[in-house]
């Protein structure tokens, strides 16, 4: 039985999909990369003990940071926490010198790509495994049926593509001596527009598109199935949630068009393989 | 001081790396046939391989092969041969992020194991990880501080290479997958198509195009890390390397023979910093290039707003296929347009740069003539100070 988690954007987004969600990714502060709610205090985390939460500690580290890290590892163990969402590998060895008793989620965006290697890593210590969107369904299930790691994958919302330490928007802005507050911007090539956010810790991007595979939903062999609410309207968010949550075999086509008539959305990569070697593609 | 650090240049194919070697560079990484991130580059095959190591090694210099793709399914079964063949080729190391090669590497062949840029190391933590699976080296993330590199240094006993010259990603490496997004191509498994470099408008939260003077791009400076090469080495960083496979055989003999002049001159107590030296290497790549991370300044001041357009350097106008020292001939290959009456300078790995006016070129015909414009048309100049087959002929910088 695949659970529904979401990144959700507000504590009030939580406290409305409450009933239908299973968990939900919450960030903490300056330590997180494309988490939508970021949280200082973590007794905050208590309120919410009836769900699987995953705390995403997902930047990557800087030494000044390793003290603060491991502090905040061995304070989660005193919250009813699923598990740690990690991408620095740093995290993974601090971790694996503490006794801890959540899981730890290996969450290398774009590098979950092969079985080997996530075997490797639960190897290693980290028993969950957050897929790439970068991959197809058809990897997805292979991934499924050669590893004994709980799997994570994506199927709705804006997926991550870029991620820097650089202000990249920030400094356009001051090279050019242009004044702009925007919490988000957006940049536009060929009609397509991603959102682009410059703030303490980088810069990050998203698609242009809003992943829709909720007709992957149930032919696809993942224990965690991920929705993310980042720049959607909370209540069209929690209509979302819950298409997931009743899809079947019989109204599956009838809720994908409902999400695509209402959202710019596609598929990703969920169908369609990234090209390896350009020459050979054109041949 | 630790042992002399190490000098580590890209080459495309035998000819760079050959060039490479020849130029000053201790060691160099190239593409094999198989799982390396320029899946468009040319690429050795095993004979070239082969080829290589023994050139290599015959100098005393090593060669790495790059296997730094992020590894799907479909490629899995292909790794163990592959490094068995690397193996066989006497290559020195593997360069892998993806621990599907890393640990294959280490418990089935000899070869060492760097860990590669792509991986985005930036802390002590991270870098003991790899050195206790067995990992041999460390190609820091070109993030890194100065400070941060110290510490590092200071805290795990491992071998650390860094960059210190050419282009740069925008984003963490491994972390920009733009090119799958724009154009399908896969970043992280050698198709990057530098979505980076191109220009996009920017709008604000209301979608208002915020508009400057020059379009939005993510795009930076290259690195220079010329200024900065005695601190380097004081540092105790191992290995100091240049960028870009894809590069030309001139691109590669400008900057090895400039890197290697420095770091043998700061050796020997020679050193002094050259502002020519930095010109040089400004108008190899026709760029900008700042020190970057290092000195923690990451500001617009490392960003480059120059839209897609750059000019193809002109500066190289040929290289000596031979130097008959008895009559002072050398045949030169033209690489760009030169005629009578232009002042050039002449660079090899043996001498000093020889300032040269051209007053006669003769062809292959031993006739006359004033302008040298063909591609790769072999022509004559009587140069009386010794030079060597593979120096190079460029434009006389003011």
């Amino acid at each position: 039985m695949k659970k529904i988690i979401t990144i959700p954007s507000s504590f009030e987004e939580i406290d409305k999909s409450l009933n239908i969600i299973d968990g939900f990714i919450i960030g903490i502060k300056n330590l997180s990369i494309n988490i939508n709610l970021e949280i200082n205090d973590l007794s905050i985390l208590d309120k919410y003990k009836t769900k699987e939460i995953f705390v995403a500690i997902n930047k990557n580290l800087n030494n000044c940071e390793l003290d603060l890290v491991r502090n905040i590892l061995i304070e989660l163990n005193n919250y009813n926490i699923k598990g740690v969402i990690f991408y620095d590998i740093g995290l993974l060895n601090i971790f694996n010198n503490l006794n801890l008793n959540y899981e730890l989620v290996w969450s290398q965006e774009h590098f979950t790509t092969n079985y080997d290697t996530i075997n490797f890593w639960n190897d290693m210590g980290a028993k969950y495994t957050y897929l790439s969107s970068d991959i197809t369904i058809d990897e997805v299930n292979d991934i499924s049926k050669n590893t004994n790691s709980k799997l994570m994958l994506n199927l709705f919302g804006y997926l991550p593509m870029f991620a820097s330490k650089r202000h990249i928007v920030k400094n356009y802005l001051n090279n050019f001596s242009l004044k702009d507050d925007s919490k988000i911007n957006y940049i536009e090539k060929e009609e397509n527009c991603y959102p682009i956010i410059d703030n303490e810790i980088g810069t990050i991007c998203y698609s242009s598109h809003i992943l829709n595979g909720i007709d992957e939903y149930l032919k696809v062999n993942v224990d965690y199935v991920v929705l993310n609410s980042f720049n959607i309207d909370i209540n069209l968010f929690i209509e979302i949630i819950k298409l997931f949550k009743t899809v079947n075999e019989d109204n599956v086509l009838e809720y994908k068009e409902k999400i695509d008539s209402c959202l710019n959305t596609d598929k990703g990569f969920l169908n369609k393989s990234t090209i390896y070697k350009v020459k050979n593609n054109e041949k | 001081m630790k042992n002399k650090c190490e000098l580590l240049a890209p080459a495309g194919d035998l000819e760079r790396l050959k060039i490479a070697l020849k130029y000053g560079a201790d060691a160099v990484y190239i593409g094999g046939p198989l799982l390396s991130l320029r899946a468009n580059a040319k690429n050795f095959t095993f004979e070239d391989i082969k080829e290589a190591t023994t050139y290599a090694h015959n100098l005393n210099k090593k060669v790495y092969v790059t296997v730094n793709i992020v590894i799907h399914n479909e490629e899995l079964k292909y790794i163990d041969n592959y490094l068995k063949e690397l193996e066989n080729c006497k290559v020195d190391a593997i360069i892998a992020s993806d621990p599907a090669i890393i640990r294959r590497a280490l418990k089935n062949t000899n070869i060492q194991v760097h860990l590669s840029t792509q991986a985005s190391t930036l802390n002590i933590e991270t870098v003991k990880f790899w050195k206790n699976l067995g990992v041999s080296r460390i190609v820091l993330a070109r993030e890194c501080t100065k400070e941060e590199i110290q510490e590092i240094l200071n805290n795990v006993d491992i071998e650390i290479e860094t960059f210190i010259h050419g282009a740069m990603c925008a984003g963490y490496s491994g972390r920009c997958v733009m090119s799958n997004f724009l154009t399908n191509r896969d970043a992280n498994r050698g198709g990057c198509s530098q979505i980076c470099r191109w220009d996009f408008d920017l709008l604000s939260e209301s979608k208002k195009i915020i508009k400057g003077d020059k379009p939005f791009t993510f795009c930076s400076k290259d690195l220079s890390m010329l200024k900065y090469i005695p601190d380097m080495i004081d540092m105790g960083i191992t290995s100091f390397k240049i960028e870009g496979r894809m590069r030309s055989i001139y691109y590669i003999a400008t900057t090895v023979s400039v890197y290697r002049k420095v770091i043998d001159a700061y050796y020997n107590g020679e050193y002094k910093y050259d502002e020519k030296l930095e010109q040089i290497l400004r108008r190899c790549a026709n760029r900008d290039s700042v020190p970057q991370f290092f000195n923690n300044v990451y500001d617009n001041s490392c960003s480059y707003y120059n839209g897609r357009v750059e000019i193809s350097n002109q500066d190289f106008l040929g290289i000596v296929l031979d130097y008959d020292e008895k009559n002072n001939i050398a045949t030169i290959e033209q690489r760009n347009y030169f005629k009578v009456g232009d002042k050039i300078e002449i660079f090899g790995p043996n001498h000093d740069i020889i300032n040269y006016k051209i007053n006669k070129i003769f062809d292959e015909d031993n006739q006359l003539i004033d302008i040298v414009n063909h591609p790769k048309q072999v022509v004559k100049l009587i140069i009386k100070d010794k030079i060597d087959k593979d120096d190079m002929l460029r434009i006389k910088y003011d």
